[in-house]
């Protein structure tokens, strides 16, 4: 019976005229299912701007071609998605391609949403059709010829989109954890490398890339293990905003802000399993030392960075994430670490009543060679690191030289 | 796991109010806000948060080619200024020979006739922070129609529990229209 009821549910959905669809014929139940799910798929991210109305568009999206605008999703009929049908919401989603034929530019990840169902997608879309229409144009995308022409894209689908049967294709125990990765979750978008025509590499999916010039680090098991992870901590990292590990900070604060700290500890839990395995590796453990260190970056970190981080890394409570176990520390190339230490970090609001100062950018204050002595320090002390950061290389980093 | 370092202290040469300090052997990892306080007794510069949000202990750091600079003491260690020139909020006052103070400066001044602060905790950055504003406007002065744009903008980071702001707004103001240089017309 309910099967008979869903069907014609469905029925209805199909044969209403988009301008006629509203949010009343959507249960409150499906609506609230909507939310869910485009907060999953982190669609607040993009069609954001900072500060600005939800889902009204505005914010700009870095590409290695130019730029391009998260657009206007509320139900407005002129600049937003009112006059959508389910069917061109469902296509504009999975396939990249609006009702006019216009093909998006894949900063939309419909490459990653191809696998979106169809009752998440006409969820979604009882959900934006429940909100108030913000009667705002988009703004013009600003791409580099020949990125500019649209038609060119079609050329892009061709070449990169992924077959139909990729999602029939997954491993079956462990579905949702895949789902809210790969599809809704769309990590790989910037997790997984690309090649130079900007299409992922799927042989090397969520490996790590490089993205608006910082590292998006491996997500597979191993690399997540000898950085520290484990399936506790990548959960209350991404519940949380934190965890001991560190903070979300850069492009990943929005998705903690807009997207994983609405999930479900079941949702999570699968999305830990995911990227972990059933059988987690041990995260891996950094031997710490006493000796007396008197390496030129001991005293440049006490200088500047022990006040709030601790004389021997143990960081603050509410105030500054700890060095001893920072992930950051871990990672086999310095490019963040060394930006961080160069830029700052906005302030940023966690889950529940947790707030972090800015970090000051010590970009004006230490020298680039004094950066990389400190960034060395850093990453033998805490992170296991043993390599050489050059001055070079935070110049290269940080786009300046001094 | 955390692991303590054990503490090795260095002498420090510094430069404070125009004296050289007496060369100490001070703790690497001291913090710049208790060298002044507990080793130079010099009390004026203030702890507030520690962690670098409230601005109470900031100084001012004079570099060689005359740009001054606030610093936030209570999280840069005392070792980061070997050989560096700093004020305090003590520095600004002229002396007397007794020592006594003779004449607040222009920002002090304007400060107490505005009736600026209340319980005066937050006023050591503040003066600091207003002075090196009146300093780099004096290098780099700005038209006068964005003067109030660019005190908001040179002020707002330090906190001050007890008043509005808009008395400390209005000295600064003040403080900048009486010293000459500092605005252009437009
Ligand atoms: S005490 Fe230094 S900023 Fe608050
Ligand atoms: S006068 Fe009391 S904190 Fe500012």
């Amino acid at each position: 019976m309910a099967g008979y009821r869903q069907t014609l549910a469905a029925l209805v959905l199909a044969v209403s005229t988009g301008t006629g669809w509203a949010a009343s014929q959507a249960t409150a139940k499906q609506i609230e299912r909507g939310q869910y799910l485009a907060r999953a798929a982190d669609c607040a991210a993009c069609h954001t701007a900072e500060g600005g109305t939800p889902y009204a568009g505005g914010r700009a999206i870095e590409t290695p071609f130019g730029k391009v605008y998260g657009t206007n999703i509320t139900p407005d009929d002129e600049y937003g998605i009112g006059n959508y049908s389910a069917d061109d919401f469902y296509h504009v989603l999975t396939q990249g391609e609006l009702p006019d034929g216009t093909q998006l530019y894949p900063a939309m990840p419909y490459t990653s949403y191809h696998d979106i169902a169809r009752e998440d997608s006409d969820a979604m879309y009882a959900y934006f059709m429940s909100l108030d229409g913000v009667h705002v144009p988009s703004p013009q995308t600003d791409l580099a010829w020949p990125y500019s022409m649209r038609w060119t894209l079609n050329f892009w689908n061709w070449m990169y989109a992924p077959d139909d049967d990729a999602g029939q294709r997954r491993a079956a125990d462990n579905q949702r954890g895949r789902y809210l990765v790969d599809t809704l979750g769309h990590c790989g978008q910037c997790h997984t490398p690309r090649g130079r025509l900007g299409a992922l590499k799927r042989d090397r999916h969520l490996q790590g890339a490089v993205i608006a010039g910082w590292q998006a680090p491996s997500l597979e098991a191993e690399a997540l293990a000898a950085r520290g992870w484990d399936d506790a901590s990548l959960r209350e990292f991404m519940r949380e905003g934190r965890s001991r590990q560190g903070s979300m900070y850069s492009e990943m604060y929005p998705v903690f802000h807009h997207s994983t700290r609405y999930l479900d500890e079941d949702d999570l839990k699968a999305m830990s399993r995911y990227l972990l395995g059933e059988n987690p590796p041990a995260a891996a453990h950094v031997a710490q030392t006493t000796a007396v260190d008197d390496s030129p970056g001991r005293q440049l970190y006490l200088n500047s960075c022990a006040g709030c981080h601790g004389a021997d890394g143990e960081g603050a409570p509410h105030v500054a994430s700890a060095m001893t176990s920072n992930t950051a520390l871990r990672l086999d190339s310095p490019r963040n670490l060394v930006k961080i230490i160069h830029d700052g970090i906005d302030a940023r609001a966690f889950t529940g009543y947790e707030r972090v100062q800015a970090m000051p950018g010590f970009g004006d204050a230490l020298s680039d060679p004094e950066i990389a002595k400190l960034a060395t320090y850093l990453r033998r002390r805490w992170g296991g690191q043993q390599s050489v950061v050059e001055a070079d290389d935070v110049a290269e980093l940080t786009g300046a030289s001094d | 796991m955390s692991t303590t370092d054990p503490i090795v202290s260095k002498p420090l040469h510094v430069t404070v109010n125009g004296i050289e300090q007496p060369v100490e052997d001070i703790p690497e990892q001291l913090m710049m806000l208790d060298y002044l306080n507990e080793y130079r007794n010099l009390t004026g510069t203030r702890f507030g948060c520690g962690i670098g949000v409230c601005r109470a202990c900031t100084v001012i750091v004079d570099h060689e080619d005359g740009r001054s600079e606030e610093i936030r003491t209570c999280i840069t260690g005392a070792h980061y200024f070997e050989g560096k020139s700093i004020r305090t909020v003590e520095g600004h006052a002229t002396r007397d020979e007794n020592g006594d103070v003779a004449k607040l400066s222009e920002v002090q001044q304007q400060f107490l006739d505005h009736f600026s602060f209340q319980c005066s905790y937050c006023a050591p950055g503040f003066v600091n922070a207003a002075t090196v504003l009146v300093e780099r406007l004096q290098r780099e002065p700005v038209p006068r129609s964005q003067l109030e744009a660019t005190i908001s903008d040179a002020l707002e980071s330090h906190l001050c529990r007890c008043t509005g702001y808009v008395r400390y707004f209005r000295a600064v103001r003040a403080a900048v229209l009486a010293t000459p240089g500092t605005t252009v017309e437009g």
